[in-house]
């Protein structure tokens, strides 16, 4: 189930809201596992084997580093074997195909490619479960006893299939107690609705912009730009419209999880924009990858090593194609570069210009991530980069349709409407909050009614 | 934010959400929808099988949509919230001021299908004349947002020349009135206006004298064609619908049944085109014993035919209009069995480009 259906928002949300705030304290982590999982089961009720697995695997393993907490080689042991476990079942469903067929392409063997849907969430759920066995070891949490809790945690639907990715040491205290009140479940509505509407009304009304880009017989240099501007637009509000949703469901729910975005696309660096975008997954990798592999207190190599570590597993993580190992490749570039030359001449430059470099730069990345099969995606950057006609008419049509949602994006891309809004009143805001709540109800379920278009990116990964 | 707005806040969201819920459930279901001009999706029957393949919940998402309460309304909201934004094209629909015009894009079978004209031809001694009709995005090609993309359609019906049927001009003959209302402003087929102008161009390609237009009645004043129901776009006055011919003496047989040349029962439904003849069938027998000549025709045809059909009922005693969608038989072999005269393949360039059936034409 998708948070921006019908289905989720008028039978599913309002019924386990109503179950879990009437049942006792006691059992409310036992109704979110249950309900999670009809969650979860909703568009592939097999693969609810693959989430009570993956409950048993980890709930297991956790249990193991405790026992073995006095014999560290037996401990860390068992954290190998979880992460193995884990990344054993990410292999097998995501990218066990993209394997096949290129170990096939490169050395004849022939290996099975067997075209399973890809269980929805599994890149998010299988590195929340890795985090809760590592925590466990490094003492960064303690151990959960009670199976029904640690079900909880892995299955708890709000950031179950999109994350954001919520290390286990984050919730573990709310885990066992949580705070529930008005004041808390109504601005989880409030980021619920400003969630639902950024995926709804925005992102999926630019989302044709690109799709129409990319379909164009004979595209042109503004056609590209423009369709990779609306492609960067749509990705952005239906990402993080998701962690809103996610963030709101929580706090409806009396959870308190970590932001995942901060207005990325206001960046003035490559490095910043990457503090601002998916900080769950980039945490997550500092973490869980970098920080081990000792970062940047090492020798110049094994620094350039880590880099490309880091980000060539985002890049993976995000799909099995040679696109988005490429995409992480140029990121590790610019990474690098910036840290060794780059960010010291940037320094020098006027803030319009250091933002107008970063976006160019998250632009094209966008490009290495859209764009799947490495001779498209040559043919597009060849013409993002002029070749070809630069304008034609058509553009000037996809530019009236879209100039008014592009000029509210950009805004809604900056935290100018958020400011204001901190700005007003507590008058003001206690009169304008229900009345832009239920605003937004209804204009998303207008959309959602005659829901032609409604897809989410992030599913993919 | 005060806890007074806190309250309101959350009773307006459950409330919101449950109550659509609710009334969703409590609201009998609807079979049709006559703004969308579609059969809506009932229930889905639940089987453990349709659930494990994800089929089940699929369905129930579609369900859920179709059934949602007050759906016409959302539907016409979201419309006008994407107007707003600045759009101007809805589900493939422009919105060209007070008109809708269908988008139109090329299609694999352009080229097959004259091929299998030109095959027609071949096939048979009795003359073929072919008439593609425009779509309004060719003939109000000016009236489309500036620069959207639309299928050359004048190229296309260049190429169509060349078949070796007698080739009826009605891209000319409606070009020549683009300025009248040749065209519905909410359904993508041609009005009775337009359809005279097609009529003409085929006595003009047979070297004929049309019969005079005469003088229209107004039959519908509430007319909601098809562009209306799938674009979304519900603001519109609606069409009138127009009549030329009075069609007495004239009668219409289709699968044993006789009517006369309109079904004026159909001018209460949501179909009000469908008053033309009774609309899609897979053969109509027009005859008319006064009508100018006393001759056979066969029209290979679409919808658009329909309001055609009462200009032809004045120049051919006899007239079979065949829809190959709906009655599968090689076209050479009919006209052989029944004698016809003349064969006149007509259809919209929308249709024929998309066709799938006309191999039959071929056969």
């Amino acid at each position: 189930m998708v948070f921006s259906s019908l289905p989720f928002l008028f039978f599913y949300l309002m019924a386990v809201l109503a179950v879990y705030k009437l049942s006792p304290l006691k059992i409310r982590n036992l109704i979110l596992l249950l309900v999670s999982l009809f969650f979860y089961g909703w568009g592939e009720p097999v693969y609810i084997f693959i989430m009570l697995l993956s409950i048993a695997v980890d709930y297991t393993h956790g249990r193991l580093v405790e026992r073995w907490r006095e014999n560290d080689r037996l401990a860390r042991r068992a954290v190998a074997s979880s992460v193995i476990c884990n990344l054993a079942i990410l292999f097998f469903f995501k990218y066990w195909d993209f394997f096949a067929v290129n170990i096939h392409a490169l050395t004849g063997i022939p290996l099975p490619v067997l075209g399973l849907p890809l269980p929805i969430g599994i890149s998010f759920y299988t590195f929340q479960t890795m985090s809760y066995t590592i925590d466990v070891y490094r003492r960064d949490a303690p151990v959960q006893k009670n199976v029904v809790t640690f079900g909880a945690y892995v299955t708890l639907f709000p950031q179950l299939i999109a994350g954001p990715i919520v290390q286990y040491k984050s919730v573990a205290e709310q885990l066992e107690g949580r705070r529930e009140d008005l004041e808390k479940f109504v601005s989880g509505i409030q980021r619920f609705t400003v969630g639902l509407a950024k995926k709804v009304l925005l992102a999926n009304a630019i989302g044709e912009l690109w799709d129409t880009s990319i379909a164009a017989q004979d595209l042109t240099v503004a056609g590209a730009w423009l369709g990779l501007l609306g492609f960067a637009f749509q990705l952005y509000f239906d990402f993080s419209g998701y962690s809103d949703m996610a963030i709101g469901l929580g706090r409806m729910l009396g959870f308190e999880f970590l932001e995942n975005f901060r207005y990325p696309y206001i960046s003035r660096s490559v490095v910043e924009f990457w503090r601002r975008w998916h900080i769950s997954l980039t945490t997550w990798f500092r973490e869980y990858v970098y920080f081990p592999l000792g970062g940047n207190r090492v020798s110049r190599i094994k620094w350039v090593r880590n880099i490309l570590a880091v980000w060539l597993l985002t890049g993976i993580w995000h799909g099995a194609g040679w696109n988005f190992l490429l995409w992480g490749l140029y990121y590790a570039l610019w990474m690098l570069a910036e840290r060794l030359f780059l960010g010291r001449w940037l320094e020098k430059l006027p803030g319009a210009l250091r933002h107008v470099y970063t976006m160019l730069v998250v632009l094209v990345g966008w490009a290495l991530f859209a764009v799947e099969g490495l001779d498209q995606l040559a043919a597009f950057l060849g013409t993002l980069f002029g070749g070809g006609q630069l304008w034609a008419a058509v553009d000037g049509y996809h530019l009236r349709s879209y100039l008014p949602l592009l000029a509210i994006l950009t805004a809604a891309s900056t935290p100018l409407m958020k400011n204001r809004w901190d700005r007003l009143g507590e008058r003001a805001r206690s009169v304008l909050t229900p009345v832009l709540v239920l605003a937004a109800l209804v204009l998303c379920t207008a959309s959602l009614v005659d829901a032609s278009y409604n897809p989410f990116l992030y599913f993919r990964f | 934010m005060t806890k007074t707005s806190q309250r309101v806040t959350a009773v307006l969201f459950c409330v919101f959400l449950a109550g659509f819920g609710l009334l969703h459930i409590v609201l009998p279901d609807r079979t049709f929808s006559p703004v969308e001009n579609r059969n809506l999706r009932q229930l889905p029957a639940f089987t453990w099988s349709a659930l494990a393949d994800g089929s089940y919940t699929a369905a129930l998402e579609t369900y859920l949509a179709d059934q949602f309460p007050l759906r016409d309304g959302w539907m016409g909201l979201k419309t006008r919230y994407e107007y707003l934004l600045g759009k101007r094209e809805f589900h493939g629909v422009y919105l060209c001021g007070d008109r809708l015009i269908s988008r139109l894009e090329d299609d694999s079978r352009s080229e097959e299908n004259l091929a299998c004209v030109r095959a027609l031809t071949g096939k048979t001694d009795i003359p073929v004349y072919l008439g593609l009709i425009p779509t309004a995005a060719e003939i109000w090609r000016d009236r489309l947002p500036e620069g959207v993309d639309s299928f050359d359609q004048a190229a296309y019906l260049k190429r169509a020349r060349e078949t070796g049927a007698v080739w009826t001009d009605i891209a000319g003959a409606l070009a020549a009135h683009g300025d009248e209302a040749v065209f519905y402003r909410t359904d993508h087929h041609w009005t009775s206006l337009g359809a005279y102008y097609g009529y003409a161009a085929l006595m003009e390609a047979m070297g004929e004298e049309p019969v005079p237009l005469g003088t229209a009645r107004r039959v519908s004043e509430d007319f909601f064609g098809t562009l209306y129901s799938s674009s979304g776009v519900h603001w519109l006055q609606p069409d009138s619908i127009e009549r030329y011919v009075d069609g007495a003496g004239v009668t219409v047989v289709s699968d044993g049944e006789t009517h006369g040349l309109y079904v004026d029962s159909f001018l209460a439904e949501k179909d009000q085109y469908a008053s033309f003849m009774g609309g899609n069938a897979p053969l109509y027998i027009m005859r008319n014993e006064s009508a100018a000549a006393n001759r056979k025709l066969l029209v290979v045809r679409d919808s658009y035919s329909d309001s055609l059909a009462p200009f032809l009922s004045q120049s051919f005693s006899e007239v079979h209009l065949l829809d190959l969608r709906y009655y599968r038989t090689p076209v050479a072999q009919y006209a052989e069995e029944n004698d016809v005269d003349m064969i006149f393949v007509c259809y919209s360039v929308e249709n024929f480009i998309k066709d799938t059936d006309a191999a039959l034409l071929a056969q």
